[in-house]
């Protein structure tokens, strides 16, 4: 069966509400109080499950099936593991007599954390997501990506955060040319020299125009991430492409500032609809991938240590 | 029994192809079956399914085949199969508590929080205090010694000043329940605390700016009561009880990493509530009475800061409220006691001496 060079049309869109999304924060804010914070791990769930579900691609709803019990073994992990860091640091304080040391293990002990969480996050969000009934997957090597953060991370440090973007960069290239949907392949041509000049541009340009040029940033940094994005399943191939402008952004956060100010924090379930929305609509994707016809390939993955670890460092990977 | 001539979408975690079936549901041996043309039925277990709704979509999915899915678009059809699971114990707590409604859900939220709030201000405070009284006074020493450093490394601290006001405070008897030690920093800053471990910490502008011994005597005996009382300690726990409780209600567990650092500078900012200000000033002027030392030092005393609160907001002021209120209240426990006045003249020579230097 040939079929190359059909090209497919497809359609991302969210369908998420306000209102049902606050329900779910107020429900889930009610358990965790009940659980003493127990709760926490089946709350995470319910909110992923939610904006997943309500993420639809060509009609057909994304579905997240993490669980709060898979993520409540990773966060007692995350747990365990947060303790021994702050007896370790307290035992050095005392020690040493002088916090330095004490402040130097603990940004050790975050840094190392940091691509265990990133590979264990991508490993399971992505075994947990389903779309037509295949998974996604993540394929990327720990070590590998632990030796490539290190020494991007030793440049960054010598050449006094310049390194900074080809750190952000290689880590984005890294991870995303691991990721697969079932046969589908993704890949990313991103480049650290064009993200360095984009920031380096964002943040001068900011300055002048007294952060007005900020939501312009914004739109730059958004439209990198997702035009670099590249899809394949063999000779098949699908390109993404943002169509964010600055003035989308500006209206997005204005809007979003407001809600949170004159509903004293409660509007963070709309402003959060509302950023989904945006994603959504800004991203059109064109290309020949039939989605109809993949097959089941990745593994599962239950393990979600890292995806707590992710969590608790404040990362989001996807 | 909802009967075969229900439609469905099918994916069965293989392929991302569609197909669409039609169900059937026997609650009495508990299965689903699905049935397309010239296959033999599918079954799933009614224990196994999870489900998702989207308004009048229902997603089945069957948690021993992953990836998987049964969709129901018709309203009718949606809401039968759903309130049969729920019958069936296949929706959890969760779910159930969001088909109460947004309104409903909210009503007790509130309700709940308010509970919180009362309990927060009224009952949390005396009790975090009560667990503070329960601490070993070692616990407040370790924790003064530690900080102790801290803060004073920042500072420029004058030896010379530092002994005579120890020999000051040598004169005096403040019912001190550990031994006391005074360190006076160099600072134009109009500024005075104490640690737990019993280190008085007096900045030179203050003393620069007073009038009299009885003055630093008045300043002294609050800052001790202070120590006397384990305010800092008491305040201290009230402050990790009230973050934990909240960050307990808003499960912020990204937040405790902040707070830990934030604490580092606890100290040194704390601020003690008015009930703990006037504690220390009552137990304070009791000092002054006790040692016959004029106890009008403490209102002249105030007066000096509330002169200075017009130049510049120093930290003195902000840190201890209502200065107005705290010299009527002193002026009103003068007026009740019966004082005698001992001239001090070592006290005075000693005062001198901290002033010429």
């Amino acid at each position: 069966m040939i079929q190359n060079d059909i090209k497919q049309s497809y359609r991302l869109e969210f369908h998420g509400k306000g209102s049902e999304y606050f329900a779910i924060m107020i429900v889930n804010w009610l358990l965790t109080v009940f659980t003493f914070g127990l709760y926490y791990p089946w709350a995470r769930a319910k909110q992923l499950r939610y904006i997943y579900g309500q993420t639809s691609l060509n009609q057909e709803r994304f579905h997240f099936s993490g669980t709060g019990k898979e993520m409540f073994r990773g966060f007692i992990m995350v747990v365990l593991f947060y303790i021994a860091v702050l007896s370790v640091y307290f035992a050095v304080m005392v020690a040493f007599e002088s916090p330095l040391w004490a402040i130097l293990f603990i940004y050790l002990a975050i840094f190392s954390v940091i691509p265990f969480a990133i590979h264990g996050s991508l490993k399971y969000r992505l075994s947990r997501t389903t779309y037509r009934g295949i998974r996604f997957g993540y394929r990327g090597d720990r070590m590998e990506l632990t030796k490539r953060f290190f020494k991007d991370l030793l440049l960054t440090v010598v050449t006094l955060g310049i390194y900074g973007a080809w750190l952000q960069v290689n880590v984005r290239r890294y991870t995303h040319e691991n990721m697969r949907y079932g046969e589908v392949e993704f890949s990313n041509d991103a480049d650290g020299f064009d993200y360095f000049v984009m920031n380096l541009k964002g943040y001068l340009l900011s300055i002048i125009t007294l952060g007005i040029y900020i939501f312009w940033w914004q739109r730059n940094m958004f439209e990198f991430y997702i035009n670099h994005m590249k899809l394949s399943k063999g000779d098949q191939k699908m390109d993404w492409k943002s169509t964010a402008t600055g003035g989308g952004f500006f209206k997005l956060q204005i809007v979003n500032l407001l809600i949170v100010a004159f509903t004293f924090g409660f509007g963070i379930a709309w402003v959060e609809m509302r950023n989904q929305k945006f994603i959504c609509d800004n991203i059109i994707m064109d290309g020949d991938i039939d989605l109809e016809a993949l097959t089941q390939t990745e593994q599962d993955y239950k393990d979600a240590t890292g995806e707590d670890a992710a969590d608790f460092l404040d990362i989001d990977v996807m | 029994m909802i009967n075969s001539s229900l439609e469905a979408v099918y994916f069965n975690g293989q392929s991302s192809t569609s197909k669409r079936v039609s169900l059937s549901i026997d609650s009495n041996v508990r299965e689903l079956r699905l049935h397309s043309e010239g296959e033999i039925p599918v079954v799933w277990e009614l224990d196994n399914l999870i489900v998702d709704r989207y308004g009048n979509i229902l997603e089945i999915r069957n948690n021993q085949l992953d990836g998987a899915l049964i969709r129901v678009e018709d309203a009718r059809s949606s809401k039968e199969i759903y309130q049969l699971l729920k019958r069936k114990g296949r929706v959890d707590l969760h779910t159930r508590l969001l088909d109460l409604g947004l309104l409903k859900i909210v009503g007790v939220a509130f309700l709940l929080l308010g509970l919180f709030a009362g309990a927060y201000f009224y009952l949390l405070p005396p009790l975090a205090e009560r667990a503070a009284t329960l601490l070993p006074e070692s616990v407040d020493n370790e924790m003064g010694d530690l900080f102790e450093s801290e803060v004073l490394s920042h500072d420029k601290t004058d030896p010379k000043k530092s002994a005579l006001l120890q020999e000051f405070v040598s004169k005096i008897e403040f019912n001190n329940s550990k031994p006391l030690k005074v360190v006076v920093v160099q600072s134009n800053e109009v500024n005075a605390f104490a640690l737990p471990n019993g280190t008085v910490v007096v900045f030179s502008e203050i003393i620069d700016n007073m009038k009299s011994y009885e003055e630093l005597a008045a300043l002294l005996a609050h800052e001790v009561s202070h120590v006397n009382n384990r305010h800092s300690m008491k305040m201290i726990c009230r402050n990790l009880a009230g973050y934990l409780t909240v960050s307990l209600l808003f499960s912020d567990v990204n937040g405790v990493v902040t707070v830990i650092a934030e604490n580092a500078q606890l100290l040194h900012t704390l601020s003690y509530s008015r009930a703990k200000e006037q504690e220390a000033d009552e137990q304070g002027i009791g000092i002054l009475f006790q040692n016959n030392i004029n106890p009008h030092g403490a209102v002249t005393l105030f007066e000096q800061l509330e002169r200075e609160s017009n130049v510049n907001i120093p930290k003195i002021i902000s840190s201890h409220p209502l200065t107005k209120d705290r010299k009527k209240h002193m002026l009103k426990i003068i007026s009740e006691r019966k004082f005698t006045v001992v001239h001090h003249g070592n006290l005075k020579r000693l005062f001198n001496q901290l002033k010429s230097h």
